[in-house]
């Protein structure tokens, strides 16, 4: 009799092996084989098991998403280029001094106070960064606490081995803020029937993260050396809308950096991922970009509520006067679907161009509906493979 | 008393290591030195234990070539003296042997080489005798404990007659087995040291002890073989028994000779097959040999290991042919014996059975079946760490950092209990892909680290031990950090010669002796050359892992890790628990998702056992040694450890 290969050499020879791993931290903390090292999955041992977590839930291993998007989400909501949307909005926390000290509008900040606060849940896990200047997952459960980690850092944070490192029942009062890839796996722990997985009904709530691409570790810490810098001396990072600029703020002052240069410290995983929005989050929140003035809308989210979790806290925190919501206009959500629609047909171009098959579409199904619409199929390949 | 001491003419029951320190004690020795090693390492511990006593200077030396120049010196002044090692201990002091027996020594020396044909407690088979021939000097071989006895006590007669070491060679089986021995009279006259040097340069017992004129002392140790040769020819340690016209003629020597005689009995050939038993295997007693040769024409050589004997031989035949007539002769270069591997008498029976077209009595038929039936109870057992061992630990430490770090760094092994490592592969966690003499992973691991400039980019680790590292490593260290090897050097040390019976070295405040001694510190001999030292308790596995992965990380130079805790065997720690450890089952995860058996299936620790029925794991508190690392890496904290109180 074959044995059936393990989960975790599948995971490493379809994933790791692949330069798939984003980093994410789902296989991470579920068990002691696994670990994250600097920003890179590290298997120290072999585990044989056939029918594993780690590979049940990593958000680059193959999947039926459309089941996935059917499940969680109401089918009258689902969009092809940013999946679900109840709503979509202009928004800012309300408090000036959470704003001060946040990126962006302190829209997650703010989101994430109110829903401790009035109990929906008791607990986050957000990004946190460490002494060594290296992401983590970080168990929350004060909500003072949840402003000393508001920053974006635009490297991979493995929050979810922190998630998977609370306890079960823990898990349902709890608040995960997710890239568009952890809010997959956090999709993926809800639905996958693999044996011991009772992940039906946590998180509690998953706030999700507009994501165009994470930066390398390694690769952007040989670019911060060429601009005779460390990560310690980093104070805050962002890209403001229409610059094409990454912004790096020191104490010694702002630096920007051309885009150009940025893309070459680009995590190799983030280029196949088709998801810009955190389709699988109860509500997206991102830098407002799209059909105003830049400048103005600086210190402005847009925010995308995607269910019906995410609705109701987004209606509590307009009644408790935490958002401050503008209605967005329909340009700016044509804009949105456009620029998203983009990032999905180039990952499966450069998914195909890795597999150098139309047919290979590693972790994605050439039969989902959403693949199918942005893959755009280059007859003379076709016909070669 | 020590039973090494009994008097004169009692019989006692003694290890054959035992049988070669009396023998010395007997010869009225006064220094002996050794490095430990097995099978040797007996000889040095019972002279230490009777040195108060016999007023003996018995030292454990740093490694095999000062052993032989400490114990060369006592000669030098007149004294006799004695250097016990294992077979590649004579490799080690070799350098110096070529010279001493080209200076002559004064004093009766004996280099006692214990060796261990199959590598049954060895990573090599190798064969000193050779060291004999090419460097002419007498070779003896005890073939039982009464001889061990003698020949040692004759030995030193033998070296003093032609002013030149003497090299005694035992076996395994000889010098850990145990056999009853008739004692003779320990000397009461003890000699006085003193160094004549200003006589003539060939005067052996004034002159300087150096090996020049060169040529001219070369002759005179030639022509003093030929008196070795001599006296060879009349040893009563040589004989032959059997027929007057054997159909067969055994040649044999040392534990050789006692599978030989069995063999020989259990085919019930004893009036056809015939048995020359050789003392003095080099220089071979020729006119003996001519004689016993012209008695049949079929000659079997039975011998361990390499066919020193055989090619010795066959080498003197062919100046005897004309006289003694042709031979046909069986035994390695023949095939008819197994060219490697230990021999027993079975496979000498089979020899002289396959020779002489005899059939041996078959067994009774459902004997195999038996056998094999027996054997499938036999649990399989594979060579591993004890429980408790620091080691597990430590190659748990590394192989974290290894595996973190990505770029498929190794270690390069050495000799000690860590060989396991190499050995049994899943022990070390897969991680020590090169095994070779004491020192060469310091060495090979620098050469290693040299290679960046080919393509090369992986980490380089090495390992010793503590008293591996003062036997052959500070020169590989020292020439390490002079050319910029960027290595990891770990120094897993647990206090002590562990693999050989704590034996006490360089690092430690005790001689052989029990003396207090000044300790000579790994760590500061590591910072005086230049290196990075950090210090760690490899059983924090967390404090542990983070220097590991930051040496790892840093690049470009020599890292030392000292990982100290003693062995968990080791006199001060034996029987006693820091902590009871027991598995909380209701947490134990098992085979599930989320364990699959981390401590049973890869941590692997003897004392963590597998219970197939509950499907969790089980401390075993009779082998649990209490070190409490596997608490440490139970992902569910499933083991809990206890600190146990010690009363008083």
């Amino acid at each position: 009799m074959i044995k059936k290969p393990g989960s975790q050499s599948r995971l490493k020879k379809s994933v790791l092996e692949q330069s798939l791993c984003t980093g994410c931290g789902a296989c991470v903390g579920l068990c002691p084989y696994q670990v994250i090292y600097a920003d890179r999955t590290v298997q120290l041992f072999d585990c044989d098991l056939p029918d594993g977590k780690c590979y049940a839930f990593c958000p680059r291993t193959p999947a039926d998403h459309n089941h996935i998007r059917k499940s969680l989400f109401d089918v009258n909501d689902l969009t092809p280029e940013i999946g679900a949307v109840k709503g979509y909005y202009f928004s800012r926390a309300l408090n000036p001094r959470l704003r001060a000290d946040v990126q962006h509008g302190g829209t997650v900040t703010a989101l994430l106070e109110l829903a401790m606060g009035e109990g929906v849940i008791d607990s986050a896990i957000v990004s946190s960064r460490s002494e060594d200047f290296e992401q983590c997952g970080l168990l929350v459960t004060d909500q003072i606490q949840l402003r000393r980690h508001s920053k974006s850092w635009f490297t991979v944070s493995p929050t979810l081995a922190a998630f998977n490192r609370i306890p079960d029942d823990r898990k349902k009062r709890t608040g995960v803020v997710a890239t568009p890839c952890q809010a997959m796996a956090l999709a993926k722990m809800k639905t996958a029937e693999i044996p011991g997985n009772s992940g039906s009904d946590f998180p509690g709530l998953v706030i999700g993260l507009f994501c165009g691409w994470t930066l390398s570790m390694e690769k952007f810490h040989n670019l911060l050396a060429r601009y005779g810098i460390t990560e310690a001396d980093l104070t805050g990072m962002d890209i403001p809308a229409g610059k094409n600029i990454l912004e790096l703020f020191t104490a010694g002052g702002l630096l920007s950096v051309p885009m150009a240069e940025v893309d070459h410290c680009v995590r190799t995983a983030c280029r196949y991922c088709m998801d810009s929005t955190a389709e699988f989050a109860d509500l997206s929140v991102g830098a407002a970009r799209f059909g105003t003035d830049c400048e103005e809308m600086r210190g402005w989210n847009q925010i995308m509520v995607r269910s019906d979790r995410g609705k109701e806290l987004i209606e509590l925190a307009v009644a408790k006067q935490v958002l401050q919501l503008r209605e967005a206009s329909a340009q700016a959500l044509r804009e949105l679907k456009r620029a998203a629609a983009e990032k999905k047909k180039k990952a499966l171009k450069n998914i195909v161009e890795k597999s150098r098959s139309a047919k290979n579409l590693l972790y994605l199904k050439s039969d989902d509906p959403i693949v199918r619409r942005y893959l755009s199929v280059d007859k003379k390949r076709k016909g070669k493979s | 008393m020590s039973k090494l001491l009994s008097s004169d003419k009692s019989t006692v029951l003694f290890l054959g290591n035992e049988a070669i320190a009396r023998g010395a004690l007997e010869a009225g020795i006064e220094v002996a030195t050794g490095y430990p090693g097995t099978p040797s390492s007996e000889v040095i511990e019972s002279l230490a234990g009777v040195a108060r006593e016999r007023n003996l200077y018995v030292e454990w030396s740093v490694n095999e070539k000062v052993a032989l120049e400490v114990a060369a010196a006592a000669s030098f002044a007149g004294l006799r003296s004695m250097a016990v090692m294992k077979q590649n201990g004579v490799n080690v002091a070799s350098d110096f042997l070529l010279h001493l027996t080209a200076s002559g020594t004064r004093g009766g020396i004996v280099l006692v080489s214990c060796e261990d044909p199959g590598a049954l407690s060895s990573v090599n088979e190798g064969e000193s005798r050779y060291f004999a021939s090419m460097l002419e000097m007498p070779l003896l071989e005890p073939a039982d404990f009464q001889e061990a006895k003698d020949i040692t006590k004759w030995a030193f007669e033998l070296s003093e007659a032609i002013g030149n070491v003497v090299m005694l060679r035992s076996v395994t089986r000889m010098s850990h087995a145990s056999g009853n021995v008739t004692c003779g009279k320990l000397p009461t006259k003890r000699r006085k040291a003193s160094f004549q040097y200003d006589g003539p340069v060939m005067d052996s017992q004034t002159g300087p002890m150096i090996s020049t004129p060169v040529v001219a002392k070369h002759l005179l140790r030639q022509q003093r073989l030929k008196d070795v040769q001599r006296m060879f020819d009349e040893s009563p340690f040589n004989r032959y028994t059997g027929p007057a016209k054997p159909q067969l003629l055994i040649i044999t020597s040392s534990a050789c000779f006692l599978y030989s005689c069995e063999a020989v009995e259990m085919l019930g050939l004893e009036k056809k097959v015939g048995i020359l038993k050789l003392a003095t295997t080099w220089p071979l007693p020729s006119k003996l040999l001519e004689k016993t040769l012209r008695k049949t024409k079929k000659i079997l050589i039975v011998e361990e290991v390499m066919p020193f004997l055989e090619e010795n031989v066959k080498v003197m035949v062919t100046g005897i042919v004309d006289r003694i007539g042709i031979k046909t002769f069986f035994g390695k270069y023949d095939g008819t014996l197994p060219s490697v591997g230990e021999l027993n008498p079975d496979i000498v029976a089979d020899a002289v059975g396959r020779i002489l077209k005899v059939k041996r009595k078959s067994l009774p038929a459902d004997y195999q079946t038996d056998v094999q039936k027996t054997a499938a109870l036999i649990p399989v057992r594979e060579q591993t760490f004890c429980a408790g061992c620091p080691h597990r630990a430590s190659f748990w430490n590394i192989h974290n950092a290894i595996a973190l770090d990505g770029r498929k760094g190794f270690v390069c092994g050495d000799i000690g209990c860590y060989s396991m490592a190499a050995l049994s592969p899943a022990t070390g966690y897969h991680t020590m892909p090169t095994l070779h003499s004491m020192g060469s992973g310091t060495g090979l691991a620098g050469g290693f680290a040299k290679l960046g400039q080919f393509g090369l980019d992986q980490p380089i680790l090495t390992v010793c031990g503590d008293s591996t590292f003062y036997h052959a490593v500070i020169p590989a260290l020292i020439n390490a950090q002079h050319n910029r090897a960027d290595i990891t050097f770990i120094v897993l040390d647990n206090a002590g010669t562990a693999m050989t019976g704590f034996q006490p070295h360089p690092g430690l405040s005790v001689s052989a002796l029990k003396d207090v001694v000044p300790a000579v510190d790994i760590a500061a001999i590591c910072k005086a050359i230049g290196a990075k030292v950090a210090i760690s308790d490899p059983f924090d596995l967390a404090a542990t892992g983070r220097i590991l992965t930051s040496f790892l990380a840093d690049k470009g130079s020599l890292k030392v890790l000292i990982l100290r805790q003693a062995c968990a065997l080791s006199p001060e720690k034996k029987g006693k628990k820091t902590f009871d450890i027991k598995v909380d089952e209701a947490l134990c995860l098992g085979d599930a998702c989320g364990c699959n058996r981390l401590c049973t299936r890869i941590f692997r620790c003897p004392a963590l056992t597998w219970d197939r029925d509950k499907k969790k794991a089980v401390v075993d508190e009779v082998i649990c040694a209490g070190c409490g690392v596997c608490a440490s890496i139970c992902p569910q904290q499933a083991i809990v450890k206890t600190e146990v109180i010690t009363p008083g």
